[in-house]
């Protein structure tokens, strides 16, 4: 009996289709799922993962797709959320939204601003990412200077563990100190411990006005400076981030800087940030913010190698120059947190770990986000205690390692 | 009944601490009897107050190596009873960890040890110019190590966020004397959990927290404080829900109710507000000068509409001041009341804050029980406080039966039955309103990772 006769045969009525990578471009696994299933509830994800334990398989879970890597030897099955979408429950006043894993960060996003909301999240990509593969991922947002990071702002989610228990994780308030915070470590596990199928997240108010500044200079060495200088400054901006050639800016790069509040807050933020470098900004043109705010979001991120570093923002200099090193490739950094993505089509393994290398040894880290071959470089692992700590956290939630294609 | 420590481990204590950072005279165990929460008292073994990461390494190996169970306690200002002893079990103090290890200016980071009292770190950074955001009603006297423990809110953090969002690193001794680093400022693309994340809020039960890195915050321009006065709880209620509505985002939103300002006004804390008031709101906005004017007025006339009698807005630091005298004295004026005080927490979501108000209140009517509310409104973390009389065990067994219907009802709007005080031994019998049979196993099965044997914080969270 094949594996999708034997899958209809334990659940019947469980929505699968074969695998056709066609559907699938850019995502590249390394292997080839033996069936694609798609759970319309989280009981059915339940029995899935069930079944997948009981038949020996493993199972990878999909959001949206797109951010992968490459996944380990075996049989496996893909399991994806496009079934489980829909906003679920959406209180404005409260300022929560509740939606399937499946739904669209876009349909969230256009359904909070439609009530003067929105979800303050700028990692690449975001608008097409699923919730529970933004989640999931939880890939760095420089709107963390302003509006804090993903990890603070998941109230409460419903996770199928990999033997298929089902959990319901937090709440939908944004105080919740009941239990152990077992959300946190879901949060950015990249399924390891789960698969999620719904997500509340905390909303905010549009601000009422927003301003995109600029220093444009030749280099991006040359902004540095400026760039930790206003992470100092008595204003917070709500994003410092630094970019190479941005084609919005006519190939200048540039320090760009967000500013949200009241017209007249907006006003004198800008005034003591100008005050605070010494130096004035150039407010960009309204015609030109979405352009601009798009190309910074996605830089380097959509690329088919990308790697992301850490170091603390004292050490950005050194490590953006090991970063040149690498070759040409597109770079954003958030000088604010310390973090530098970059992305190219070629970027090689040895260069890869060479900034690895300088990362480390400015007490940082390293961690491949995407990567299009098996030949793949090797992230910054936490120290020894701390692997054995999240291993022991894995086999509590997934004993049957059935979610292993994830944990390559 | 306390079991009595033998001395041969009582000696090996003191080798590692020192003599006198070993309390086992019963006199002296007396005043570690409870936490914040008086309503149970356990006179603990002993206390061993240890000073570095080694020395707590050291004295959790021997209570590992002898089966004796350990309650890691900071300043013992906690509402739960996350530092009630146990019979059988050592406290183990943070007292004498009070260091602030290093301030790093261009990083906005600071490292202190567990034993640091919240303000004094604020204090210590303000010559920078920054801050340390979390700031729970206790902060003149709680450490950081219990804020760590307990995941501690404050009433700033409706728009700064709880101790979790403020952690990058820690340096947690575990229960067998294993030093462990977990995280750390720099390190957030390495490959792995978010462990810091899942340690913040585990109430002493995964190990003990040695060093401490958090982030820290500029300081604030300026704030303007208003203080509305409403003849309703539901019109304040009201207020709250236009002033988030409309896109502001305040520092704090704070309310308390009649009972509560009658027994502010009756007592020294005497804040001047109303006596006949149903309602006192304080808001709070912070940041820029330039803004902040706009700000308040938007929020001044939020209240207007929801029906203020009165707003008054401080003009000056003395008067700021004077405003949040009314809420942050409460629960001391309510000592003059009755001579228990149970302060409870729940969260739930805002707009539900109106009906359980009105059932909380129907609810002290049933028990014949007078509750007092004082809470954070803008996140919907409510403070119920019951007054009674331990000594009274009819009352007491009202109280629990009150407590119970409060948070049955705090649960079945969505909310929960803690938003910042944690769970320790007051809130376990109802985390099953919370979680199903499933879930429970699994949050014992998650502190077991951490803590095999069961042996640190025996009790707590969950059984």
């Amino acid at each position: 009996m094949n594996l999708a006769r034997s899958l209809r045969a334990s659940l019947p009525g469980v929505s699968t289709r074969e695998w056709d990578q066609s559907d699938h471009d850019g995502l590249w696994l390394g292997g080839t799922p033996e069936v694609l299933i798609s759970p319309v509830s989280a009981q059915e994800a339940s029995q899935i993962l069930t079944w997948a334990g009981q038949e020996g398989l493993g199972v990878l879970p999909l959001g949206s797709g797109r951010h992968l890597g490459p996944v380990g030897r075996g049989r496996f099955v893909a399991l994806e959320t496009s079934l489980l979408s829909g906003v679920d429950e959406y209180e404005p006043a409260d300022l929560t939204i509740t939606s399937g894993a499946g739904t669209s960060f876009s349909t969230v996003d256009s359904t909070l601003r439609d009530n003067g909301q929105w979800a303050p999240f700028d990692s690449p990509g975001v608008t097409e990412r699923s919730i529970g593969g933004f989640v999931s991922e939880a890939s760095h947002s420089p709107l963390w200077a302003g509006y804090g990071s993903l990890r603070n702002h998941v109230l409460g989610a419903t996770l199928v563990a990999g033997d298929g228990r089902v959990l319901r994780l937090g709440g939908k308030v944004v105080k919740n100190v009941a239990g152990y915070d077992l959300l946190r470590p879901v949060v950015g596990g990249q399924g390891r411990l789960g698969i999620l199928t719904s997500v509340c997240l905390r909303a905010f108010p549009l601000p009422a006005h927003e301003r995109v500044l600029v220093l444009k200079r030749a280099r991006v060495m040359d902004l540095i400076e400026p760039a930790l200088l206003a992470g100092t400054a008595p204003v917070l901006p709500v994003s410092i981030v630094l970019v190479g050639q941005l084609a919005a800016l006519s190939g200048s790069s540039a320090l760009v800087l967000r500013l949200h509040g009241a017209e007249s807050t907006v006003d004198a933020d800008q005034s003591a940030l100008e005050k605070h470098l010494g130096m004035s900004l150039d407010p960009l043109a309204a015609n030109e913010v979405d352009s601009c705010l798009v190309e910074v979001r996605d830089r380097g991120g959509l690329e088919p190698r990308c790697v992301e570093v850490s170091v603390l923002p004292s050490c950005l200099s050194k490590v953006v120059a090991a970063a040149e090193e690498v070759g040409a490739a597109k770079a954003v950094i958030d000088s604010y947190a310390g973090r530098l993505r970059m992305g190219s089509t070629d970027m090689s393994v040895d260069a890869v770990a060479d900034l690895r290398g300088a990362a480390e040894n400015l007490g940082g880290a390293l961690r491949v986000v995407r990567w299009d071959s098996a030949s793949r470089p090797q992230d910054t692992l936490c120290r020894n205690a701390e692997v054995q700590l999240a291993q022991r956290l894995e086999s509590i939630f997934d004993p049957g390692g059935v979610l292993w294609p994830a944990r390559q | 009944m306390t079991q009595t420590l033998a001395s041969s481990v009582a000696d090996r204590l003191r080798a590692i601490v020192g003599h006198d950072q070993v309390i086992t005279h019963p006199d002296r165990l007396v005043a570690y009897e409870s936490d914040g929460l008086t309503a149970y008292r356990v006179v603990p073994r002993a206390v061993v107050l240890p000073e570095t990461t080694e020395q707590v390494s050291q004295v959790l190996r021997i209570m590992h190596d002898e089966g004796i169970a350990v309650v890691p306690r900071g300043a013992g200002t906690g509402l739960s009873g996350g530092a009630l002893p146990t019979p059988d079990g050592v406290i183990v103090g943070t007292a004498r960890m009070s260091r602030i290890l290093s301030i790093d200016e261009q990083n906005r980071l600071a490292r202190v040890q567990p034993g640091v009292v919240n303000a004094r770190l604020t204090e210590a950074t303000a010559p920078y110019g920054l801050y340390y955001a979390p700031d729970p009603a206790s902060q003149s006297t709680c450490t950081l190590g219990g804020n760590v423990a307990e995941n501690s809110g404050g009433p700033h953090c409706l728009k700064y966020g709880v101790t979790s969002r403020y952690v990058t690193g820690l340096t947690v001794v575990m229960a067998d004397g294993e030093v462990v680093r977990l995280g750390g400022a720099g390190l957030e693309a390495a490959h792995g959990l978010d462990l810091v994340g899942l340690f913040v809020g585990s109430e002493g039960c995964f190990g003990i927290a040695t060093e401490i890195e958090v982030r820290l915050l500029p300081k604030v321009e300026s704030i303007r404080t208003l203080l509305g006065i409403f003849h309703t709880m539901e019109a304040a209620g009201h207020a709250v829900t236009d002033i988030i509505g409309s896109g502001l985002m305040p520092a704090a939103v704070e309310i308390v109710d009649n009972a509560t300002i009658v027994a502010v006004e009756a007592s020294v804390f005497s804040a001047g507000y109303p006596i006949d008031a149903g309602a006192a709101l304080v808001v709070e906005f912070d940041g820029t000068e330039a803004g902040l004017d706009d700000d308040a007025d938007r929020a001044e006339q939020c209240c207007l509409s929801a029906g203020a009698t009165k707003v008054i807005r401080a003009t000056s630091d003395e008067e700021r001041i004077a405003l949040w005298k009314g809420r942050k004295k409460a629960f001391g004026a309510m000592g003059r009341i009755a001579p228990d005080l149970l302060v409870q927490d729940a969260t739930v979501p805002r707009t539900r804050l109106p009906e359980v108000l009105a059932r909380i209140t129907e609810i002290g009517h049933e028990y014949d029980l007078k509750i007092a509310n004082v809470f954070h409104a803008g996140d919907g973390n409510l403070h119920p406080n019951i007054l009674f009389d331990r000594q009274n065990k009819e009352e007491l067994e009202r109280v629990e039966k009150a407590s119970r219907e409060i948070m049955t009802l705090c649960v079945s709007v969505g909310g929960t039955i803690t938003g910042e005080h944690g769970v320790g031994v007051d809130k376990r019998a109802y985390m099953p309103l919370v979680y199903n049979d499933v879930e429970m196993e699994m949050l014992r099965s998650v502190r077991r990772v951490f803590d095999p044997d069961g042996r640190l914080n025996p009790g707590k969270v969950v059984q």
